[in-house]
């Protein structure tokens, strides 16, 4: 967003992926010198990338809410939403257990939880855009809402009888060595990129981020965009839902009370402004990995397990600060 | 009009002689003693395999005793949902309440407030704190579990060396963390076995996976992993799968839900250790009408674990959890 043109390399400096990305390669670097029979293989690269694809789908959807100076604490209660309707609906299709059911189920599965995703995106899109009801607040309330709903139709419990075919193909399958839950991530993140940073879809989305009455005079239909951009939250949420479900091989209704925060802090991490119009998802990608390759760097090395969550809070407010300290440097120069 | 009516109608005008007379108290209290041969179980959640065993049990032995049942349960293991079950229970005083406190310091004060109402008080798998409040307590021997979880690895392994590791849930756990302390007392008898110690995963499939896998990639020699309840399971399992080492690297888990009994005849897990809910429900049940009744009560009551593997499993299917009764 500099008016005049720079040279290559001052402008790869000046934006605030590279240092996000040196902090993430200087990570890898320091746990790769540790240990480098056990960091620096293809199983650790291809275990961390499977790990980290859910959150990283939920964090390409939070990075638009986050772009317009919202935010969403409602994803890992509508992916557990959408795991529990899309599994309920394909056992239901396949006389109360879908294990081994078809391609044609699976794909009534995804629509279902994709479906599912939208339906609490709209809502959520709904009252923050028309009923301008603040973000926090309407996604608090669907964050319990969703999940209560989610275990409401589940009777509380997990939800197993998750087909073969999806989990052996999109849960744990692989093309040329890439695991497809990778491929399928990593499709979305570049069509989420290309959306950001090339569309005017994109580009109304950081105008309503850096003032929302400026974006509204100038002609941009605010309260549909963000209506859009919740919705598409919602859907990327349902998307990940299926996407756990294939990897897990059940759809759980417990264990994603922190996703939302992950998500966040990803986002946030990967340069995003929480005060919205500034932000990317090529930064995102490195925000949510640089947690990820703590975590398991942490184990591979042997750091003692109480150390292990300090040791990532420390990074995380290290890393924000680092960025935005050097931020504050180039707005004054 | 029967004698026990008339009793409760004297009790009734007692209490609001009491509020009228303005004597300083706290809420809940109300003086009046509870009568109705009612009892209510309070689980620590819904709808989960392990408290609707439990519930089974506990309906079976009370309806056998002659005591209307109820069954209340928050929809999460949550104190602050679980609070105002418990004092809407108090509302109805029944003769005694079965309980799982969700917080062994939170509940305190709701529990107690049965008590002062005449309510027998049993806690059933967790307990509190304050051991002055409930009449008896049943629970699981967890840490006879973990020691349980070691042997039945170690039989799976056999004389072969290696790595094994323990998937925690939270810091702080008592449930879980005696089922670690078990475990790593008992694991020591076997020198071929090295522990690695514990992970702790918050409760998180997800976080489970990758520690798993990040194990197997500093100790390529992991040949056990001990999760000590389902989400843990759920997550190693998934992490072993994505490594392609399921059965390779035997895999104990604990309870015998119905999605992970299916998963010991897939393979998946080789070994389960069961908790016993019903006996659970039933004890709680005959301690609470030894209270009731002004007998002795056995203050703890710890009910024994069983190690299910593939080969045994029908043998013990009676340890298999229930999603209905």
């Amino acid at each position: 967003m500099t008016p005049q043109r720079k040279s290559l390399a001052k402008r790869l400096v000046g934006t605030n992926t590279l240092w996000i990305a040196l902090v993430l390669l200087l990570l890898i670097a320091v746990f790769g010198a540790l240990r480098p029979d056990a960091v620096l293989t293809v199983f650790t690269l291809q275990t961390t990338l499977v790990e980290t694809s859910v959150l990283l789908v939920l964090a390409v959807g939070m990075t638009f809410v986050i772009i317009t100076s919202g935010i969403d604490l409602s994803v890992g209660s509508v992916l557990v939403f959408s795991g529990v309707t899309s599994a309920m609906t394909m056992n239901s299709l396949n006389g109360g257990d879908a294990t081994n059911a078809g391609w044609g189920v699976v794909v009534v599965g995804l629509l279902v939880a994709l479906a599912s995703g939208a339906a609490w995106g709209l809502l959520n899109g709904l009252l923050i855009a028309k009923a301008k009801i603040p973000p926090l607040i309407v996604t608090l309330g669907s964050f319990g809402a969703a999940l209560g709903a989610g275990q409401l139709i589940s009777n509380g419990s997990n939800v197993s009888g998750v087909p073969n075919v999806l989990s052996n193909n999109l849960g744990t399958g692989t093309t040329f060595g890439v695991p497809n839950l990778v491929i399928l991530a990593a499709v979305v993140t570049a069509l989420g990129a290309l959306l950001l940073g090339t569309t005017r879809f994109g580009r109304h989305t950081y105008a309503i981020g850096s003032n929302e009455e400026a974006a509204r005079r100038v002609g941009i239909g605010v309260t549909r965009h963000l209506m859009a951009v919740y919705l598409l939250a919602g859907v990327l949420a349902g998307l990940a839902g299926f996407m756990a479900m294939a990897y897990f091989r059940v759809a759980s209704v417990t264990g994603h009370d922190t996703d939302n925060l992950n998500a966040i802090a990803g986002v946030v991490l990967g340069g995003t402004s929480l005060f919205g119009g500034a932000g990317s998802i090529v930064g995102t990608i490195f925000g949510v990995f640089i947690p990820a390759v703590l975590r398991k760097g942490f184990v591979i090395v042997g750091v003692n397990v109480y150390w292990q969550p300090i040791a990532v809070a420390i990074v995380l407010v290290a890393a924000v600060w680092f960025d935005q300290s050097r931020r504050k440097a180039r707005d004054r120069s | 009009m029967s004698k026990r009516t008339v009793r409760t109608l004297g009790l009734a005008a007692a209490a609001l002689l009491l509020t009228a007379c303005g004597s300083s108290g706290q809420i809940g209290d109300s003086g009046s003693t509870s009568t109705a041969k009612k009892m209510v179980l309070i689980p620590g959640v819904a709808a989960e395999p392990f408290y609707i065993s439990m519930e089974c049990g506990f309906r079976e032995a009370a309806k056998s005793a002659g005591y209307e049942v109820d069954v209340q349960a928050p929809a999460k293991f949550d104190a602050p949902l679980q609070t105002p079950i418990v004092t809407g229970v108090l509302a109805n005083k029944p003769a005694a309440v079965l309980i799982a406190p969700t917080d062994d310091k939170a509940l305190a004060g709701p529990m107690k407030q049965l008590k002062d109402a005449g309510i027998k008080v049993v806690e059933v798998d967790t307990k509190l704190q304050d051991t002055s409040i409930a009449s008896a307590t049943i629970s699981s021997n967890n840490e006879q579990g973990g020691e349980k979880a070691a042997e039945t690895l170690a039989k799976l392994v056999g004389d072969k060396p290696g790595s094994v590791l323990v998937l925690n849930t939270k810091a702080g756990t008592s449930t879980t963390d005696a089922r670690a302390k078990g475990f790593e007392t008992a694991i020591k008898k076997y020198p071929n076995l090295k522990y690695l110690g514990q992970q702790y995963t918050d409760n998180e499939p997800d976080q489970a996976a990758s520690k798993v896998t990040a194990t197997l990639s500093a100790n390529p020699d992991l040949i056990g992993v001990f999760a000590t309840n389902l989400n843990t399971g759920e997550g190693a399992a998934t992490g072993l799968r994505n490594a392609g080492k399921t059965g390779a690297v035997n895999l104990v888990g604990f309870d015998a839900s119905p999605k992970q009994v299916q998963d010991l005849q897939a393979g998946v897990v080789q070994a389960l250790i069961a908790q016993d809910p019903a006996t659970i429900g039933k004890l709680g049940v005959e301690r609470a009408v030894a209270a009731i009744e002004g007998k002795e009560v056995k203050r703890d009551t710890e009910t024994d674990l069983v190690a299910i593997t593939k080969a045994d499993a029908s043998a013990n299917e009676k340890y298999f959890y229930k999603q209905a009764c």
